[in-house]
């Protein structure tokens, strides 16, 4: 659906990254990484320097405003729906402006308004929204052409903690009925449950691309055990253990899920003492990327 | 075909709900352009109630010359209200979703917005004049004259139509046109207020070919008032005003294509 080859533009230098139908990716990277910039590459506003883009199987600066509904684009310095006008307004105005015939417009309409919670404020003129009622409305705007590809720069920018897991249901759902989406964040811990890959953006650069779960395992694969002990200390010499310390009665492990698992340290802590709770924690996004960031800087 | 109309209809009433949608707003709004306006021509009113006449154009013939540019400028704005406020539909990011959009980037610019309150203002300015201007200048309504005052009109409109775009394409270079647009624009529109044959050659010179204001409202208004000071030019400026407008408006869009090649969008 999407293929760049070797594409430079601005920050971006010799970026190879190819999206097939039907699969929900999500671009990671800290501010000015150019998560933005692939965006604007995909859907034809900017022209890269060096390298091809293909979108839809198009050259999309040439082709744009050609794709019809099959491209919809979010971005949250290009908004769908004028300031001027009510929310209902804009919308059949997107109906007319991309031939959305009215059964699937209506109907999408009150799944849409329903879903995103914008059915109680539709009526309302646009300007007049706060920034979270204004998101969802134009998230619902990005959706109602029913487009083949999809591209959300930041769609999580003011949604609460339930906009985001409706988003993440919506994309899903999306996504199952073959749509193909591209979707940039800084904070991925909630929107990543929607993406089937990740590409880790920094500085420029393409440095993963691939499931969330590789990615954990393969850049930080460090687990955290927190343990709240009923008797003596146990002896945990002969374990790989990254750090080990103890606080009263907790015991706080981290160490590498690669080399030893969970069950092998609780069995030996078992085998000598007792226990209370046992807590895990895998490594969240957040750290996957600032280490990866640090990793990209050392090679 | 019926589709696009049908896009403009929505358009249209999508604007002018959104404009009049506080009644007294909108008429105090309207009437603020209106009375703003009126200055320049009371000024004048005072002026030649003193002198009788200026360069033998006496009150109602200076009267019947304000009201086309009013008239073209109540018309033009309804269309190319996009085009004078480009540079900040360009900053805000909206240009990026025109040309997302499958429609013509120029056709949602002239259609997505209006000011109403300046059409308004400036149209009914316009439509006073001439009621009070035409009947007492001596011309004699046939239904030719009628035709080609609706043309001269026309090509009025395209006329300042094309200067609008040309300004709008120089955004794609240049960040802040908008003083440009005031002295390219606006200030020589007060010169054509008055009969170009007042003014040193140089300030006529830009009338008619720099900024072609002249074609707008005093060779139109020549042809119905046929004033001694015309024959000073060739007579066939009287007749191509809708053509002047027609070839403007050509080349305007022309570098207009050009220019859009160079546009790189704003970013965040």
């Amino acid at each position: 659906m999407i293929c760049f080859e070797k594409v430079s533009k601005y920050v971006l230098s010799d970026v190879s990254l190819y999206i097939p139908k039907g699969v929900c990716v999500g671009l990671i990277g800290p501010s000015g990484a150019g998560k933005t910039t692939l965006i604007r590459l995909a859907c034809g506003l900017l022209e890269a320097d060096n390298g091809n883009v293909i979108t839809l199987g198009k050259n999309p600066v040439k082709h744009r405003g050609h794709f019809g509904s099959r491209l919809s684009v979010f971005m949250s310095g290009v908004p769908l729906l004028c300031l001027d006008e009510t929310v209902k307004q804009g919308f059949e105005l997107i109906k007319e402006v991309y031939h959305i015939p009215e059964k699937n417009f209506s109907k999408d309409y009150s799944r849409l308004a329903d879903r995103l919670g914008f059915n109680g404020f539709d009526s309302l003129i646009v300007k007049n929204l706060s920034l979270g009622q204004r998101m969802r409305a134009e998230l619902g705007a990005s959706l109602i052409c029913r487009p083949e590809l999809l591209l959300l720069d930041e769609p999580n920018i003011g949604l609460d903690e339930i906009g985001k897991a409706v988003l993440c249901e919506l994309i899903k759902e999306c996504c199952e009925r073959g749509m193909t989406v591209l979707l940039t964040s800084h904070d991925m811990t909630e929107i990543s449950k929607a993406c089937d890959r990740l590409a880790v953006l920094n500085g420029g650069r393409l440095l993963f691309y691939g499931s969330e779960e590789i990615l954990k395992s393969r850049y930080v694969p460090t687990d955290v055990m927190t343990v709240t002990l009923c008797g003596s200390l146990p002896d945990l010499d002969d374990l790989p253990l990254n750090r080990y310390s103890v606080e009263g009665n907790t015991l706080t492990l981290s160490y590498n899920s690669n080399y030893v698992t969970a069950a092998e340290i609780i069995k030996l802590i078992l085998e000598q003492t007792e226990i209370s709770s046992v807590d895990i924690k895998k490594p969240d996004l957040e750290s996957v990327c600032s280490s990866l960031s640090e990793h990209a800087i050392i090679s | 075909m019926k589709d696009i109309a049908n896009l403009v209809g929505m358009y249209m009433k999508t604007t002018a709900k959104s404009w009049f949608q506080y009644r007294v707003d909108t008429v105090l709004k309207s009437l603020a352009v209106f009375l703003r306006e009126s200055t320049e021509i009371i000024v004048i009113y005072f002026t030649l109630l003193k002198f009788k006449e200026l360069n033998g154009w006496d009150i109602y013939e200076m009267l019947f010359l304000y009201s086309l540019i009013f008239l073209t400028y109540g018309i033009m704005i309804i269309f190319f209200t996009g085009l004078r406020d480009f540079g900040s539909t360009v900053r805000s990011g909206s240009f990026d979703r025109f040309l997302l959009r499958p429609r013509g980037e120029l056709f949602q610019i002239i259609f997505v917005n209006s000011d109403w309150f300046a059409a308004v203002g400036h149209g009914s300015l316009g439509v006073v004049l001439f009621l009070v201007s035409a009947g007492r200048v001596g011309i004699s309504w046939t239904p030719a004259l009628a035709l080609y005052y609706i043309f001269s009109i026309a090509g009025g409109v395209l006329i300042q139509g094309a200067v609008f775009l040309f300004l709008a394409s120089l955004n794609f270079f240049l960040l802040e046109t908008g003083s440009l647009k005031e002295l390219l624009y606006y200030n020589m529109r007060r010169f054509a207020g008055y009969p170009i044959s007042i003014f040193h050659r140089f300030i006529q010179f830009l009338m008619i070919y720099v900024m072609p204001f002249a074609f707008v409202n005093y060779f139109p208004a020549q042809y119905f008032l046929r004033k001694s000071d015309i024959n000073a030019f060739p007579e066939i400026f009287m007749h191509i005003t809708p053509a002047v407008g027609a070839v403007m408006y050509l080349f305007a869009y022309l570098f207009w294509r050009y220019s859009l090649r160079f546009y790189k969008s704003s970013g965040n």
